[in-house]
């Protein structure tokens, strides 16, 4: 196989169909080593950076990016993944094994000497069979109600972290989007902010209803923890900014000088008294407080001042979150300190700083009407961090494209058992040796299915047989992981995503009938000799 | 078909499967549990570490050395984490993490071995795990009633602290006690590790450490003034001088006559500055920056005494200690912002000079332990056993439980968790087997250490335990098993369920990793450490 691989490598004299083989052998290649992870009982894969930072992690579309795949066939096939994730944000995994299995079935009719166009002309026919039963199939929901959004993402998350950790995670997405939710509006998810806080385990993370900002007050002295509170968010400069223009002050005696150093700081100090004249102003009984936000820079004297007045300050918070703290607070977000009203500022019933170490965090909670949540993230260290932010994502995802869709498919492998059947009947109608490759894609798509049943350590075959005998009696069937046995998924709350299938189907058979296609690879340009495979990957 | 290593760049390497990647996994761990297990108790070896830095560290600090071991395997490096994690949540215990995550895993690697799949393995731990936790809460045998009375907070800081320091925990607990019940806020889960400071001066022999209530920096006042009593303190951020502006300042002279006058006026208004501070009542300044030698002159010639601090951190502290703000403006204080201190001195403590600021009302914000020795290393060593002390303390302020130590309640877990996993059907229960075999390594290592026959230890307290006695620990003395509490033996209870929960967690992740795929390494030197977004404070 390997001076196969070699031959490659070099333009002219490959072999037709040797390039074919290679390009299969590669998808299958991949297709090995992300099987392992579809699915709740998948294993997890181990990344080392070249840092030595370690990564852990079952999401196929994370795997795929931190691999550095280099090989031209395997980086094209990674590279569908990649647009899997971008569009839908899951089904990273099935799309790669799928295209796999596509081209393993293919092969068995290429070596009886059937001509891959035959097949791939097939595939393409069985393709939109798939699409048109992929409506059939689903299940239209008018009321998206919350106990349904829990089972999708549910579905999601248990194939990316741990069960427990799944299943809280879960919650906080489900509540957290449908906070969020404006009727008449596209869901926005950068408006659920994911803030991660490497402490205590991981079974700890936490829905805030409002906003944590990743730093705390700058003076030792301000209030640690503020009830009833009034929220000004500005951008506005309370430091001393240097002019443009290079400057000079020429004093003759001392007396001009110290009045020199009071005129510099009286502009920053008017806009601090302006500031606190109106927490004054609204703070008339002392269960209220003031909390002031601002973007630009507050120096150690305007701090000071704040400070005094009892008014909890933080500066330099990030553009983003400004934009957030207005829609979680209420309010108005400032910038210039000119007729500051009170209807301008927003409102929360607690702010507190959290220290943890030497990182800060301030919590913002008990708003109004949040538009806007936080998902705090916690973990004992930094990959498991990574690895639930990674799901939270997918997961947050997986709800949005099912509140988009509005429609929900019967997950744990049922799609596929179903499709496979209709595939076998369409094969029947369809005349001419273009049925090979109909059948090829009616094996191929059991894949799913049966890496589940695999990973979950029962026989494929065995488990595969048993659910098409309860399909046969004209039931809905998915996979029980835990027994093996067939289950009704509607009953059980195992839901796939509408959009996800539907990308899947719409981009693999493309993908792998491309590949089959592919008679030639000619490598191009520098590096000709030396290296055993093609270096196709670079751009 | 192609391996996944013919896809990936040059120099990746890849590890898959049982034998490669699993027991790999198991075997390097293994490895770092052994390093740190010798370490474990009181009698527990010592390692001599010399890091990148050449630095020297001889400690049996299991936290110490696992900072200092450069870890590069990915397995191995997890278990670093955990421990790290310990340390930080709650500042004693990792030995037992390590060690037991590494007990762990090596029982897991024998399963491995008989057939079992990681993911049953992984399974039967999970649920020996939550079963642990639930035993947990039934095995606490002692609970500290008063917070504040310092005999009672000895006994439970002592386990600790003759883990690492053996021969010095009664005069240690003693006086962690004393400087712990001093600083203990009105609510004590309030309690900050911060406010128990330690200043290292060498010399002289550990039986002279001392408390103080208040506060020590190294260092000398810089005026005359050596001491003072009953003194209000101005601190003072920005340093003692004439103001600058922010824009850059010329100053146009153009005779004799004004030079001298700026020069005088300059005089002046330090002059006027001092005064009004000094008329305020003042005896102390602190500045946190530089002083300049006209506001000296002036400032002894008001009878004050100054000090300068260059640490912001320390000044801070100061500023907890005598209760005052920090001014970022120079003039004259209000009452308010002012601090007290009822004695400020400068003393001679070795050869070093010391300010100390003492304060003799009841409690105080922040104490001191002065802690002495022969070199930096016994200094050192002495400082972290006092820094797990004072976590324990913090530990107990919320959580006043406590399990017997001296390896009474690891094999009392183990025994109970041995007849869970009898009744347990399945395969699940040879995992869970392991897993209360596992915490075995811990009396097997306090009786290795101290040169006893750990078997035949263990046995006898686990007969002691059949017979009701579920307290017997190990007499490390004798080797005899008796009961943890007579010998006031405690372990606090929320360190050990948090080891516990690590332990495990650390212990099934890296079992679930079934590849390992590690990109070259970088060349290069390392990227520096990212430092806070802004440094102003």
């Amino acid at each position: 196989m390997l001076s196969m691989i070699k031959q490659a490598g070099t333009p002219a004299d490959a072999k037709r169909g040797q390039s074919l083989l290679l390009n299969i052998s590669a998808a299958k290649g991949l297709q090995s080593v992300l099987k392992s992870n579809l699915g709740p009982k998948g294993t997890i894969k181990m990344l080392v950076s070249g840092g030595g930072d370690i990564k852990i992690t079952k999401d196929g579309s994370v795997l795929l990016h931190e691999m550095q795949i280099q090989h031209p066939t395997a980086a094209l096939i990674a590279r569908t993944a990649t647009a899997q994730d971008d569009i839908t944000g899951d089904g990273t995994t099935s799309n790669i094994i799928t295209i796999g299995e596509l081209l393993k079935q293919s092969e068995r009719y290429l070596a009886e000497n059937v001509h891959p166009r035959v097949l791939s002309e097939g595939i393409n026919l069985a393709k939109d069979r798939v699409l048109e039963f992929l409506e059939k199939f689903k299940q239209t929901k008018n009321t998206l109600d919350r106990e349904l959004l829990v089972s999708i993402a549910r579905s999601s998350l248990r194939t990316k972290v741990p069960v427990p950790i799944a299943d809280q995670l879960t919650e906080h997405v489900v509540d957290a989007l449908l906070l969020i939710r404006k009727d008449d509006e596209p869901l926005d998810l950068f408006m659920v902010e994911t803030m991660t806080m490497q402490h205590r385990t991981d079974g700890e993370s936490t829905l805030v209803k409002g906003l944590v900002l990743d730093h705390g007050a700058r003076h030792p002295d301000m209030p640690k923890k503020l009830t009833n509170c009034f929220i000004l968010t500005c951008n506005v400069s309370l430091e001393f900014e240097k002019t443009e223009v290079n400057s000079n002050f020429l004093y003759k005696d001392h007396e001009q000088r110290s009045r020199m150093i009071d005129g510099e700081h009286k502009l920053i100090a008017q806009r601090c008294r302006q500031i606190i004249e109106l927490k004054n102003h609204v703070c008339d009984t002392p269960d209220k407080s003031f909390v002031v936000i601002n973007q630009k820079g507050i120096d150690p004297i305007c701090l000071d001042m704040f400070a005094k007045a009892g008014i909890l300050a933080l500066r330099r918070a990030k553009r983003r979150n400004m934009e957030r703290l207005t829609l979680a607070c209420g309010g108005t977000a400032m910038n210039s300190l000119e007729d500051l009203t009170p209807d301008l500022l927003g409102h929360a019933e607690l702010v507190y700083e959290h220290t943890i170490g030497e990182d800060k965090y301030t919590f913002v909670e008990g708003v109004k009407n949040p538009f806007s949540c936080t998902i705090l993230i916690k973990g004992p260290n930094k990959h498991t961090i990574e690895q639930i932010k990674d799901a939270l994502r997918d997961g947050l995802r997986a709800v949005k494209n099912t509140i988009e869709d509005g429609v929900v498919i019967p997950g744990g492998g049922a799609f596929q058992v179903a499709a496979h059947r209709d595939l076998l009947e369409f094969k029947d109608t369809v005349q001419g040796r273009t049925k090979l490759g109909v059948q090829a894609f009616a094996d191929a798509i059991l894949v799913v299915p049966k890496t589940l049943a695999e990973n979950s350590g029962f026989d494929p075959m065995d488990t595969l047989i048993k659910l098409q005998d309860e399909h046969a009696k004209g039931h809905i069937v998915g996979l029980d992981i835990t027994s093996g046995e067939p289950m009704n998924p509607i009953q059980e709350g195992v839901y796939d995503q509408y959009s996800v299938l539907k990308q899947i189907y719409r981009s693999a058979p493309v993908i792998a009938a491309q590949l089959l296609l592919v008679d030639e690879i000619i490598k191009a340009g520098k590096g000709m000799r030396g290296s055993s495979v093609p270096d196709g990957a670079q751009e | 078909m192609l391996s996944l290593g013919d896809m990936l760049k040059d120099g990746t390497k890849h590890f898959a499967g049982k034998d490669e990647a699993i027991l790999r996994n198991i075997e390097a761990c293994k490895q770092l549990s052994e390093i740190t297990k010798t370490s474990l108790g009181p009698n527990g070896m010592n390692k001599m570490i010399i890091n990148h830095l050449e630095k020297l560290f001889v400690t049996n600090d299991a936290a110490t050395i696992i900072k200092e071991l450069d870890v590069i395997h990915p397995a191995a490096k997890m278990m670093v984490m955990a421990a790290q994690l310990q340390e930080r949540e709650m500042g004693d215990g990792t030995n037992t993490v390590v060690s037991l995550a590494g007990e762990l895993l090596h029982k897991s690697a024998t399963l491995l071995e008989m057939g079992l799949h990681p993911s049953e393995i992984v399974a039967g731990y999970e649920r020996a795990g939550e079963k642990a936790q639930q035993l947990l809460e039934s095995l606490v045998i002692y609970r500290l009633g008063d917070i504040r009375n310092i005999e009672e907070v000895k006994k439970c800081l002592k386990a600790s602290l003759a883990s690492k320091q053996y021969g010095y925990e009664n005069l240690l607990s003693d006086l962690i006690a004393k400087a712990c019940v001093q600083v203990c806020p009105k609510n004590p889960s309030n309690f900050n590790v911060d406010n128990i400071r330690v200043t290292k001066v060498p010399g002289g022999g550990v039986g002279d450490t001392t408390v103080i209530k208040g506060f020590v920096v190294i260092g000398d006042t810089d005026g005359t003034l050596k001491r003072v009593e009953k003194a209000k303190v101005a601190v003072f951020a920005s340093g003692i001088d004439v103001g600058k502006t922010e824009t850059s300042g010329k100053v146009l002279i153009t005779n004799e006559q004004e030079f001298l006058s700026f020069s005088k006026g300059e005089e002046d208004s330090i002059k006027k500055t001092i005064e009004d501070i000094a008329q305020s009542g003042v005896k102390v300044i602190i500045s946190g920056s530089t002083v300049s030698e006209m506001a000296l002159h002036y400032i002894e010639r008001h009878g004050i005494m100054l000090i300068r601090m260059q640490s912001k951190f320390q000044l801070r502290r100061v500023c907890k200690t005598v209760g005052a703000t920090p001014l970022v403006k120079l003039g004259a204080p209000i009452p308010e912002e002012l601090g007290y201190c009822d004695e400020i001195a400068v003393e001679e403590i070795g050869s070093s000079k010391c300010i100390i600021f003492r304060q003799n009302k009841e409690e105080s914000e922040i104490s001191t332990l002065v802690v002495r020795g022969s070199t930096n290393n016994i200094l050192d060593d002495i400082e972290r056993a006092i820094d797990d002390g004072v976590n324990v303390y913090k530990g107990m302020c919320k959580d006043g439980r406590f399990l017997g130590g001296a390896g009474a309640f690891e094999l009392e877990m183990s025994r109970q968790l041995q007849q869970f996993a009898d009744s347990t059907p399945g395969l699940a229960q040879y995992a869970i087997r392991a897993y209360a075999e596992a915490f075995e390594v811990i009396p097997r290592a306090l009786s290795e250490t101290s040169g006893h026959n750990a078997t035949r230890t263990i046995a006898s307290i686990y007969a002691a335990h059949t017979k009701g006695s579920t307290d017997a620990g190990l007499d490390i003395e004798t080797g005899l098993p008796r009961s943890a509490l007579e010998m006031s033996i405690l372990d606090l209870f929320v360190s050990k369920q948090y080891a516990l929960k690590l332990a495990t967690n650390t212990a099934c992740t890296v079992l679930r990793v079934d590849q390992i795929i590690m990109s070259k390494p970088a060349g290069g030197p390392k990227p520096p450490q990212q430092g806070p977004l802004d440094q102003d404070d």
